[in-house]
């Protein structure tokens, strides 16, 4: 009947002929769509958003120029700890075209944190983000941190006042060792932490005798390792512009993940102001992957244009912005696990800590969600996890993409692979035996997971990197099995799985609200307010809104980023807003859905359960040939000349305390050079489980994407910190090493649809979730293929050699 | 420092700009002629997001005093496109998921068509070697990849129809 509906001319109104969207380019093949179930959903449409960027025409937030506005700039402290004894800013002021400089002494007197997610944590879960910084600081406590800032004419000038502000330091000893922090005697960061340790938090979900249970197992296996600053840069540099309009409120432009709760926090923290005398516009966004979930120069482009009565733009260079605020935090973990001889667990114990650097940003919450992550994966009886926070010189911390899981993942599937050689067992076979499944408790333990394809993905990855021919098996040694006998190239295959949320209910508000509005010729505007940074969110939203209306892609036109016009949601993160605004997207379509029904139902003398829609037309069911167009039903709402007249228009909204955890496997080929330690990646399998592919096009550029960033935060990409000055080295893309188009290896995704009850659709997650298995499949692979484990990130060759060096060539050997 | 007022092409019109000898390109396409579809990410010739093409040649706006581009041709992402019909490249960009944050786009596509200019049908490998200064952050490349090929395919055909016209 669908077929015989898709092929009917009639049902399209307006075109007259081809009612279905027209698709660009083929599914990717490794995805499954369902044809014919659905005209928008599963099809890789083109996003609303591209064709803009592809231009030029597209408005990040340096493009923006309002009437009479200057430029802001900032002066950063040269030292990593130090006391400000003075700051003379007289000759920068008297400097011709200066507009104002400001001191820590200009700036409201209340303490904020630059996590703007601190406002939607619910007071049940955690004590929250410390609140330990002013905007301008009173004190330095690492390098780059904000001491002053100018506004002037333009940024030449701006610059040359920040070169003659006159700051007298006295330097203080400062630490940069998250563990020398810690120890009595250390720099003390922040007066209020005594100790440095800026927080502990316990696991909520630890249970069992931890000691009795190791006591107990058969064998017990210990893994310790670090991860690196992998660092966000997104190529856009950080950028806000803000201007104070006539009314007495507040309008801000910048590239934040999280408007409503920016606005949330740059009112009642920083300004002591309503929540409604801000109005948060988010630009064009140039990436973000975390980084946008804190404050970037925000705040100052509001102080500064306040004090000027001008719109001010704030700006950073790729330097200050390597050397700023913002990088994944660094954690050095432990992981104890025991099993049972027949491969069952039976412990896992985590231990992090986590060094927050100068100010506590994301790495608590980053710490919590970690432990929900890496101990939420495989099924055990006795769970333990701690983690210490501590203050330290080094450049503040926060989450970037994976938030915690790939952090806890390298250590943790290292430590799998290491029971599973004790046990004798396939790894990948230990992984299906201990991993949780559907109707087990999800990552955030109250939650029951609806549905789980971890299986499907292990199998359909490991049939594609071809694991059985090429995993070696523990008892042969690489010398002696296997396609590349001992000589200097060895090659090994390795795999990692994940769990990922799709949201965060449970442990942080989780609320979503969309805007659907029926214009007259059928068309429909969507407010919504995600943070479009790149995902393709807005085309999923509209293809979910397309879907639910039973009206064209083409027809959607999707309205974002002004808290002014969307309505309230608690922004772009944990891999979040298909699965979530999504769903409000879907009520609220629905509901419009059902008001156009009711209204053809009269025109065509029938139930409004006798109709449906399809292609912007009313249809009856058992006579398709009897249609009306929803844009005439549109028409005749708003021009009523009676007194029924009501523009269509529906809220929808999305709440939930679970957050459908989605599932991934990941399976690395690599080739070493036992000479130059060079680990070179042949192959990069991932599987992830999507429950449906809203855009298959854009999940699989998304999981492209998130490999690319996986094998960089795997292989080369550190932010490297002078252990002496705390001055960041690596801060220019020459020095930090991202990998270019040369360096990409083949990575094939693999898609699994296996629809959630929950989700639009089935959809959830996956956003982060590309960058997790990369590391810990790539480490794996190592020990496959030389038998060394590496403790830390990235896998460098000096490293390997390293370890190599230090190996003896047993096949016991774990690396210690 | 002496001001002059120069002449530059941009996207095939005569423009004229107030600059002074420390002036970069890419501020003079921005700040004066209010091209900003000409990014800047990094400053120092790193990423590839300020590509233009000067005479044809990809050159990185971020490094390139204005003063040098006097006179020359310079071609930015705005000039691409003739009327509303995306150029090629541009459309394959957009189909193939090619695009995410869309920062690294304009350039990426810039030394993406001076590939496709001398080399209509290059290799994977070629066109590997043709972006590698240019740094995208959000893609993974591949897409990217596929983009050229595919507009490589479009042009073709596109310019076979053109040949085959009476
Ligand atoms: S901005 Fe010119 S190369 Fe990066
Ligand atoms: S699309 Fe974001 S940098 Fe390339």
């Amino acid at each position: 009947m669908r077929d015989a509906l898709d092929k009917n001319p009639g049902f399209d109104p307006r075109s007259g002929g081809t009612s279905a969207p027209s698709t660009t380019g083929a599914p990717p093949a490794t995805s499954r769509t369902i044809e014919g179930e659905f005209s928008c959903v599963g099809k890789p449409l083109p996003r609303p958003d591209v064709a803009a960027k592809a231009t030029g025409a597209a408005v990040y937030g340096a493009d923006l120029v309002l009437p009479g506005m200057l430029t802001g700039r900032i002066l950063t402290s040269p030292y990593a700890h130090a006391k400000i004894l003075s700051i003379d800013t007289s000759k920068a002021k008297a400097l011709a075209g200066v507009a104002a400089v400001i001191t820590h002494e200009d700036v409201p007197k209340l303490r904020f944190t630059r996590s703007v997610m601190a406002e939607g944590l619910p007071p049940f879960a955690y004590e929250g983000e410390n609140q330990d910084q002013f905007i301008l600081s009173d004190k330095a406590r690492y390098v780059g941190d904000w001491i002053a800032a100018v506004a002037a004419v333009d940024t030449y000038t701006a610059e040359k006042a920040l070169d003659l502000i006159e700051v007298e330091y006295e330097q203080l000893p400062a630490v940069f060792d998250p563990e020398e922090a810690l120890k009595p005697g250390s720099p003390i960061i922040h007066e209020g932490w005594p100790g440095n340790v800026a927080g502990v938090i316990d696991h909520p979900f630890s249970r069992g005798d931890l000691d009795k249970a190791l006591a107990d197992s058969d064998y017990v296996v210990e893994f310790r390792g670090r991860n690196s600053r992998q660092k966000q840069a997104h190529l856009e540099p950080d950028v806000a512009v803000a201007r104070w309009e006539p009314d007495g409120r507040l309008t801000v432009w910048s590239p934040n993940q999280n408007a409503h709760l920016a606005k949330k926090t740059m009112a009642q923290r920083i300004l002591g102001i309503n929540e409604g005398d801000i109005r948060w516009i988010t630009t064009t966004v140039g990436g973000g992957f975390g980084a946008r979930l804190s404050f970037g120069v925000e705040p100052v482009a509001v102080l500064l244009a306040k004090i000027t009565g001008k719109p001010v733009k704030v700006f950073v260079t790729r330097e200050e912005d390597f050397s700023g605020w913002s990088s994944r935090t660094e954690q050095r973990q432990t992981i104890r696990m025991g099993v049972t001889k027949g491969g069952t667990i039976t412990a896992i114990e985590q231990r992090i800590l986590s060094d927050a650097g100068a100010y506590f940003s994301h790495s608590g919450t980053i710490s919590a969600v970690n432990m929900q992550a890496t101990l939420g994966v495989m099924r055990s009886p006795v769970v333990s996890g701690k983690a210490t926070i501590v203050y330290t010189n080094n450049p503040t911390s926060s989450g970037m993409r994976g938030y915690g899981n790939p952090e806890g993942s390298f250590v943790l599937q290292q430590a799998i692979d290491m029971a599973a050689e004790k046990c004798g067992m396939d790894p990948l076979e230990f992984r299906l035996k201990n991993a949780k499944g559907t109707g087990e408790p999800s990552m955030w333990e109250p939650v029951t997971l609806t549905s789980c394809a971890l299986e499907t993905c292990i199998r359909l990855g490991a049939e594609r990197i071809g694991w059985k021919e090429k995993w070696h098996g523990w008892g042969a040694s690489t010398g002696a099995a296997g396609p590349s006998p001992g000589g200097r190239y060895r090659r090994g295959v390795g795999m990692s799985i994940m769990t990922h949320a799709s949201g965060a209910g449970g442990f942080l508000l989780e609320h979503s609200s969309a805007i659907i509005k029926l214009d007259e010729d059928g068309s429909v505007q969507l407010a919504v307010s995600p943070c479009e940074m790149g995902q393709g969110i807005l085309g999923a939203l509209s293809q979910i809104a397309a879907e639910g209306m039973g009206l064209r892609y083409e027809d959607v036109h999707v309205i974002t980023g002004d808290t002014d016009v969307t309505l309230f949601d608690i922004g772009s993160h944990a891999s979040r807003s298909t699965y979530a605004i999504g769903n409000a997207v879907l009520d609220a379509a629905r509901q419009v859905r059902a008001t156009v029904l009711e209204r053809a139902a009269g025109i065509l003398e029938t139930s409004p359960r006798a109709l449906d829609i399809r292609g912007g037309s009313v249809f009856v069911k058992a006579d398709p040939t009897q249609t009306v167009a929803v844009a005439e039903i549109a028409r005749g709402a708003i021009y009523d000349y009676g007194l029924e007249g009501r523009h269509i228009t529906a809220t929808g909204k999305h709440q939930a305390l679970t957050h459908c955890p989605n599932f991934q496997a990941g399976f690395s080929e690599i080739e070493v050079d036992t000479e130059t330690g060079v680990i070179k990646v042949l192959k990069y399998v991932v599987a992830h489980d999507i429950g449906r592919a809203i855009n298959p096009l854009t999940v699989e550029s998304c999981l492209q994407g998130g490999a690319y960033q996986g094998l960089g935060y795997a292989l080369t990409e550190d932010l490297i910190i002078d252990e002496h000055t705390g001055k960041v080295l690596t801060d220019s893309f020459a020095t930090y090493k991202m990998l270019s188009a040369l360096d990409m290896p083949e990575v094939e995704v693999i898609l699994v649809e296996e629809p959630d009850p929950s989700g639009p659709y089935g959809a959830k997650g996956v956003g982060e979730t590309g960058i997790t298995n990369v590391a810990p499949s790539i480490a794996n692979a190592l020990y496959d293929a030389c038998r060394i484990r590496i403790h830390s990130l990235p896998m460098t060759p000096e490293k390997v050699l390293a370890a190599l060096a230090a190996a003896p060539q047993s096949p016991d050997y774990n690396g210690g | 420092m002496t001001k002059q007022i120069a002449a530059f092409t941009v996207n095939g019109a005569e423009r004229e700009a107030i600059i002074e000898p420390h002036m970069l390109l890419i501020d003079v396409l921005r700040d004066q002629f209010a091209l900003t579809g000409t990014k800047y990410a990094c400053g120092t010739g790193d990423c590839g997001a300020c590509t233009v093409l000067l005479d044809g040649k990809p050159s990185l706006s971020c490094l390139i005093l204005a003063v040098t581009a006097i006179g020359k041709s310079i071609l930015t992402i705005e000039g691409l496109a003739e009327g509303p019909e995306l150029h090629p490249l541009q459309q394959s960009f957009v189909d193939e998921g090619a695009i995410q944050c869309g920062f690294c786009t304009p350039g990426m596509i810039l030394s993406a068509k001076s590939l496709l200019d001398e080399n209509p049908d290059p290799s994977l490998d070629e066109i590997r070697h043709a972006l590698a200064g240019n740094l995208c952050r959000c893609t993974g490349y591949v897409a990217i990849f596929n983009a050229v090929q595919a507009a490589a395919a479009a042009m073709k055909t596109d310019s076979t129809g053109t040949e085959a016209r009476p």
